[in-house]
Parts: structure tokens; sequence; C-alpha cells
């Protein structure tokens, strides 16, 4: 760390122990989200039990976090920087924490699909949308570990692609319910893993607006932008 | 009151009481305080915090021409009370305690009993013309230092037999006899254990009600308890004044971060 070290050199051990196991969650979302998606696209169904499985690991580390957290707090009295990482870390491992329970959706309704008709074209679009999340998380939370507020803004800015990805899945598989009944089924499944997918860019954007509040002292006031036009799209014809 | 709870003040809207204008301290030929200028509002806690040395009790004794008893002491600049100048020729420092009292570290009652600590200021600047005035003065100080459940029915006993907590209460209570428009405290809690400390503190909260409170504390938490505004004194220089939810969330400039996160600096 290149900041001056605290006097008590025991609270620097005790910020870096709670960054670190942030770290290690967020690595463990990030897998969670990819693997869910390509075990979908695969149909892998051994691989989407796994990762429902392993979900159980994520929620132990946001408790851990969390636990350490109201230690630092109760011992140390954090102030200003100290005090906005404390609040950041807890914010950020509540949002890691929801990612993986989303993760975990997406691979718990892979196991109903493999059972059933396929829509052509959805799981490769989810794939490449949750990739894309997922280096959102990953670039949120370096920003967030290097208090880095440029790049937390450039993060911040990469949801209206998420969003836009979102919608043009939406449209499609609104299209192919339309099309045929036997697709409603398999679409509406499709349909939540997008919508799933596409809340944890929200949280990816949450943590790096956290960053954000961490470097500068200051939420981001502006209107965060957003792309959803599905609440308009009664009729994908009209 | 809760005293955990920092009440919601909008300080913009509050008159300064105690103004000062470039004031510099020397200790013979040591610059001891730089440049000092701040407004110090009226009913509102304002906390002075800064490592030993920084000059914030320095400042504080400024503010009642506690300094005058200092043989090499020397104040320059411009400090007024309502506009008026505080080290004007005319102005009597004795009358200026009673207008800005002030409170010790540790707990320094008179050798005299509950009810003569408590009305020795209004006897001594004949502020009262009955027993039965006086009476009600000394009544309505020990309430307002939340002190007189405690002593009523001892008024006549030593106030130096109390306990520590009890003492320093019994110290503001006489400090507020006077009536004071300031009151000025100089690590106020430092001797005392939790609970009394707790009760000092929601008293500061009643009192800030009247009247301006200064409080000069080592400890972070305590100033982000008990005050609405903040000032961190570095090295002589008042480095920062603000809100103290901005100073301690957010402060400006890189010492006072560095201060009160407990860094080297």
């Amino acid at each position: 760390m290149t900041e001056t070290p605290h006097i008590a050199s025991s609270f620097d051990r005790e910020i870096e122990a709670l960054l670190a196991r942030l770290v290690l969650m967020s690595g463990l979302v990030e897998t969670a989200l990819t693997d869910s998606a390509a075990a979908l696209e695969s149909l892998d169904t051994a691989a989407a039990t796994r990762i429902v499985d392993q979900d159980a690991a994520i929620d132990s580390l946001d408790e851990q976090i969390n636990f350490e957290a109201a230690g630092i707090i109760a011992r140390r009295g954090p102030t200003a920087r100290d005090l906005r990482l404390i609040l950041a870390v807890m914010r950020a491992s509540a949002a890691l924490e929801r990612v993986g329970d989303l993760a975990k959706n997406v691979a718990k309704r892979t196991l109903p699909l493999s059972q059933i008709r396929q829509v052509e074209g959805a799981t490769g679009t989810i794939r490449r949308m949750a990739r894309l999340v997922a280096v959102m998380l990953e670039e949120a939370m370096r920003a967030l570990v290097r208090k880095d507020a440029a790049l937390a803004a450039d993060v911040r800015g990469r949801d209206v692609d998420i969003d836009q990805i979102y919608n043009t899945l939406f449209r499609s598989l609104l299209t192919h319910m339309l099309e045929n009944q036997a697709n409603i089924t398999p679409a509406m499944h499709l349909h939540f893993i997008a919508k799933n997918i596409e809340r944890a860019g929200d949280h990816a954007t949450s943590i790096a607006e956290q960053a954000i509040y961490l470097a500068t002292g200051d939420l981001p006031d502006d209107e965060r932008p957003k792309a959803d036009s599905t609440l308009q799209a009664a009729n994908p014809r009209t | 009151m809760n005293a955990m709870q920092t009440p919601v003040i909008d300080t913009a809207t509050l008159q300064p009481r105690i103004t000062a204008q470039d004031v510099q301290v020397y200790y013979g030929s040591n610059h001891a305080l730089r440049d000092v200028s701040v407004d110090i509002l009226d009913r509102t806690t304002t906390a002075f915090i800064g490592p030993s040395g920084c000059g914030k009790s320095t400042f504080l004794r400024c503010l009642n021409r506690m300094n005058d008893t200092v043989a090499t002491a020397r104040v320059e600049g411009r400090i007024t009370l309502d506009g008026q100048d505080i080290y004007d020729k005319r102005v009597d420092p004795v009358q200026l305690r009673a207008r800005v009292g002030m409170v010790f570290q540790k707990p320094n009652p008179f050798p005299k009993s509950i009810y003569d600590n408590v009305a020795y200021g209004p006897r001594i600047h004949g502020l009262t013309r009955s027993r039965a005035e006086l009476d009600e003065v000394v009544e309505k100080s020990l309430r307002r230092a939340a002190l007189w459940d405690e002593v009523k029915d001892r008024l006549s006993a030593p106030g130096t037999g109390l306990s520590g907590g009890q003492q320093q209460r019994l110290c503001i209570a006489r400090a507020v006899a006077t009536g004071p428009e300031v009151l000025l405290m100089d690590e106020p809690c430092s001797a005392l254990d939790p609970i009394a400390t707790a009760q000092v503190e929601a008293l500061i909260d009643e009192l800030r009600e009247q009247f301006s409170v200064v409080i000069v504390t080592h400890s972070m938490q305590q100033a982000a308890r008990v005050s609405q505004k903040t000032a961190f004194f570095h090295l002589g220089n008042l480095v920062e004044y603000g809100d103290t939810t901005q100073i301690f969330t957010n402060p400006g400039d890189p010492r006072t971060e560095s201060y009160i996160t407990g860094r080297i600096g």
C-alpha cells in the first residue's frame, strides 16, 4: 500500500485483510457469473449444479466481511477515508453477494431449460453479456482497491451497453414467444436469466459508485446513464 | 436527550458570537499561534482538535484572556465578543470571564461547600440582590449541570467530597451560574469515566441550546459526537475549520485527514 501507514500498524493489517477477503469474494462471484452463462450455453447441468452449491462460499465470505468490518468500527472508530473504506467494502460485499445469488439463479434455470426445446441465439448473447458484466465487476473492484475514480467512472458508463444488449434480447425473446407458444416456457426462463445478468451489471455499477465515494468523498450526483427501453415495449411488432 | 445523537442544526443561519481575526500568540520568542481567524457561532458546539502543542488550548485561553495570567504570553490580532474587542483596555478581564466561562481538564472545585462553589461567581459579580435570589441561581445552575437531584440534600457538604464526574458537573454549574454567553471547556472529560463522560456530553448538548460551547478534546469520537463545527490545529496554525460531519467523513486538508485517521503525517 502506497498510502501513509497508520501509527497503529495493526489497523493497516486489519484493513488489508478485509480488502483481501473482498477481492477473493469478487473473484468467486465473477467466475460464478461467467461459468453459469457458459453452463447455460452448453446445457451442462453438472456444472450448473456445482455453481448452485458454490454460492454458500460466497455467502460465507459476505458474512465474514460484515463481521470483520463491524469489529473494525467497534475497535478503531474509523474516520475520513478509513470510514469511507469500511462503508464502501460493506456495500460492495452486499452487492457481490447479490450477484452471487443472481448467478446461482441462472444456474438453477439451466436445469429445467436442458429438458425443453431451445430458443435459438439467446444463450450466446447471454454469455457475452455475462462476460461484459464480469469485466465490469473486476474493474469496479480494481477501482475500489486502488481508489481510482476515473476507472470507476468509466465502468459506470458501461452499464448502458449491458442495458442495450438486454433490450435487444428482450425484443427477440418476445418475438419468439409471439411466433410459437411452445417457446414461452424457455423464453420466460431465458428472460429471467437475461434480467439477472442485467441486474448484476447494476450491482457492478453500484460498486463503481462506491469506489468513486471512497476516492472523492462524494457519490456521483448525476443521474446514472440508463438505457432500459423495455418499459415502452408493449409489442415488438407495433 | 441522547448524547450519541448529533442534533441536526443548520449552522448557516447562526450568528457569530466570537470573531477572531489574525490572532498571533507568542510565549517569549516562541510564536505559538499564527494567523488564526475563525468565527465561534452562537448556540453551537465548536470542537478544537489537534496534537499536543498545536495551539488549540492556547487559542481557547485567548477567548477569555486566560493568557493574561501567563507573564511571557503576548496576544496580537483582534478577538471580539458580540462585536466588542475583548482586548480593549476598557474591558475588565474578570467581567469578561463571567461572560466567557471556563471548565478545566481536572475538576477543580473550591474547598468550599457545594452551595458556595456555585454561589461564588454570582456573589463576586454582584448578580443577585437577596439570599432567595441566590438560592434560585444556585438551584437553576445545578439543574442545568444535571447535578441538582444528586446534591440537593447536601448543599453544605464540601464540593471536594463529590465523585470526579460530579465535581466536573459542579464546575460546570459554577461556570454557568454567572450566565455566560460562551462556555470554554479544556478537555473536560479526560479525567472522567465513560458514564460521567456521557453525562457531561449530554449536558454540553443541552447547554449548547442556550449559548456557545467551545471544547478542546483529544478524543476524536467525542469531537465527532458533541460538536457541530470542528477546528483542526497543527503546529500553531488553524489548518481547517468546517462542519463536523464533513471534517470526519471527508476532510479537505491532507493534514486533517492524517491526524484524524491516526496516520503519521
